[in-house]
């Protein structure tokens, strides 16, 4: 078991109610986790709560919460330090947007390359390179004397992952990490993923709200609504015989080629 | 189904001039009829010109070249007075209403501006009026009196397609109207927009990227690329398409059907440049089916079976298709 999350709760600032309560999942190695709900169904509350990146006050609590053998909750930010970025790391809706549009890319990948290891400059810019080539970049080199904004949206998004798995994570996290892109960008995007999950064995947690990339990608599926779990376990089960109405609306609510048309 | 054509888009170009006496062609010749009572969807990745092509229907920005016949007036060539009363006629929703509305302006004033405007009613009228359109679009009158940012997704959006249909405009033009919303909302806002047409035989020009929404409740679809019209089809018929581009696109819709995602197919590359097209076809760079003949010719839309044309030199056949 690589990550275990039981009764999860969070909440922003101090007397308000909780955002997200009672979420309990658990994820092997290898393993693809989709979170899927709406717009604040809490889903990105819970993975922002795994990275300890809550912001805003937020804060959160569990009675068990152990990623390989480390007991989230109790660790120091020291620690966080060293596990953000190396074992955990994070794909964001648009990777262009984590960056600093003033530095070129490769500068940015040196940095966090170096915060990370004791590779010199260019041995970093070497691993740079070869991590872009990896996401099928082509001219790598170009890239990184690039900035973000001279990319397109599919680019920035296989920077974005180049990045988050330099260090071969046990675990990403991805928050709608194709929601921006054009279908045919997304379908190249999820490729990607799935060639970097099941390529090396690394854990993934999908924060989405398109239930057809969810149910492509995922061994597990969490349905969630008001910060609430209301459906969780195999994809093909819930797919099948969702148990909550909430899941069964939103799984006819999908347009569907060769669906029941309206007209 | 009518059979009364009410628009006619006839040849639209669009171009802009770009730096070093460079033009940019963003719409390439885009020819369609709309007909009365119908839905045509506009389907494209960005870049491919939807916006550039609204914003010719819409009179916003007026084409370099050809001409838009809408109530027996080419509306391109229209300025003034004669542009302000087209707008009767033709309406639009936005993709983002929140963008749209004046934030300082309650819903029942919003939605009964357009009216205004024309001295349809008067103001003491605004109040019935304001709670008639709210009716219309499924909302609860007490939402009259209320402001933009008090209210859902959702409910803005509707709340802009009672301001469009105040009017009882002949066309109403979405431009991705329901792509920022959750499914289940979009869900409920297409169903909405479909009872809208049956009861009030309002015809709508949607533009959106999502093929499997449009294929849904369209009649008739445009699939664009690079500013081309590559296939033109019917909703029902989509399957059935037989451009390359199409294809790839119906490929890369995921569904919460297992079965169907082994269809899942991936298009390689990224789409070029505007102001560094292919010559011949388009789409030949990413065509895995690409000759030597479409890198010189580019293909013209050709009618290939009755109200389905499709621009390829080689067209797929129903079984290349994979469906």
């Amino acid at each position: 078991m690589l990550l275990t999350v039981e009764d999860l709760s969070v909440s922003y600032g101090k007397d308000k109610p909780p955002t997200v309560t009672g979420v309990s999942f658990y994820l092997n190695e290898g393993e693809v986790l989709a979170i899927v709900g709406e717009s604040g169904s809490g889903k990105t509350t819970v993975i922002r709560a795994l990275l300890n990146a809550l912001g805003g006050g937020g804060h959160f609590q569990a009675e068990k919460m152990l990623f390989n053998g480390q007991n989230l909750p109790e660790l120091s930010a020291s620690d966080w330090r060293n596990l953000r970025g190396k074992e955990l790391s994070m794909i964001f809706q648009d990777s262009g947007n984590m960056m600093n549009p003033v530095h070129t890319i490769g500068k940015q990948f040196v940095e966090y390359i170096q915060t990370h290891s004791d590779l010199g400059k260019k041995a970093a810019y070497d691993l740079a390179a070869e991590m872009l080539t990896r996401m099928n970049l082509p001219n790598p080199e170009n890239i990184l004397r690039s900035y973000t904004f001279e990319l397109s949206g599919g680019m920035r998004q296989r920077v974005g992952i180049a990045m988050a798995i330099t260090f071969q994570p046990k675990l990403l996290l991805a928050d709608e990490p194709t929601s921006a892109l054009d279908v045919t960008t997304q379908a190249q995007i999820v490729g990607e993923l799935l060639f970097v999950t099941k390529g090396s064995g690394t854990a993934m947690i999908m924060v989405t709200h398109n239930l057809g990339v969810a149910s492509y990608m995922a061994d597990k599926l969490m349905v969630m609504k008001s910060g609430r779990v209301v459906d969780y376990g195999k994809t093909e089960e819930i797919l099948q015989n969702p148990q909550s109405d909430y899941t069964k609306t939103l799984l006819k609510a999908v347009p569907e080629i060769g669906g029941v048309r309206f007209v | 189904m009518s059979e009364e054509i009410i628009m006619r888009v006839e040849h639209i170009t669009k171009k802009f001039p770009v730096s070093e006496g460079r033009t940019l062609t963003a719409v390439d010749d885009v020819s369609f009829v709309v007909r009365k009572g119908e839905t045509v969807g506009i389907v494209g990745e960005s870049g491919c010109g939807k916006t550039t092509l609204l914003k010719a229907l819409m009179c916003i920005e007026p084409p370099t070249a050809g001409r838009i016949i809408f109530r027996d007036q080419d509306i391109t060539k229209l300025s003034g007075e004669a542009k302000r009363q087209n707008y009767r006629h033709l309406q639009m929703v936005f993709q983002d209403p929140t963008a749209a509305f004046n934030p300082k302006m309650k819903v029942k004033d919003i939605i009964c501006e357009p009216l205004l405007n024309f001295d349809l009613i008067k103001k003491n009228e605004v109040k019935a009026k304001a709670a008639a359109l709210l009716q219309a679009v499924e909302l609860p009158e007490d939402f009259a009196e209320r402001y933009p940012h008090n209210m859902s997704g959702g409910q803005r959006q509707r709340v802009a397609i009672a301001r469009a249909l105040a009017l009882s405009p002949d066309i109403i033009v979405c431009d991705e109207a329901t792509s920022a919303l959750d499914v289940s909302v979009q869900d409920s806002i297409v169903r909405l927009l479909v009872r809208l047409q049956k009861e009030q035989g309002v015809t709508y020009i949607f533009v959106c990227h999502d093929l499997a929404l449009v294929s849904l409740f369209s009649q008739r679809i445009a699939v664009m690329y690079l500013g081309n019209v590559m296939e033109k089809i019917d909703g029902d018929k989509l399957r059935a398409a037989r451009h390359p581009y199409t294809r790839a696109l119906l490929q890369a819709v995921f569904s919460t059907d297992q079965e169907k995602n082994k269809y899942i197919g991936i298009l390689p590359g990224d789409i070029p440049s505007p102001l560094d097209m292919p010559t011949g076809c388009p789409f030949r760079n990413r065509c895995a089916y690409a000759e030597e003949v479409c890198a010189v010719e580019k293909p013209v839309l050709t009618e290939t079976e009755p109200n389905h044309f499709v621009a390829c030199h080689y067209p797929l056949t129903a079984e290349e298709n994979g469906w």
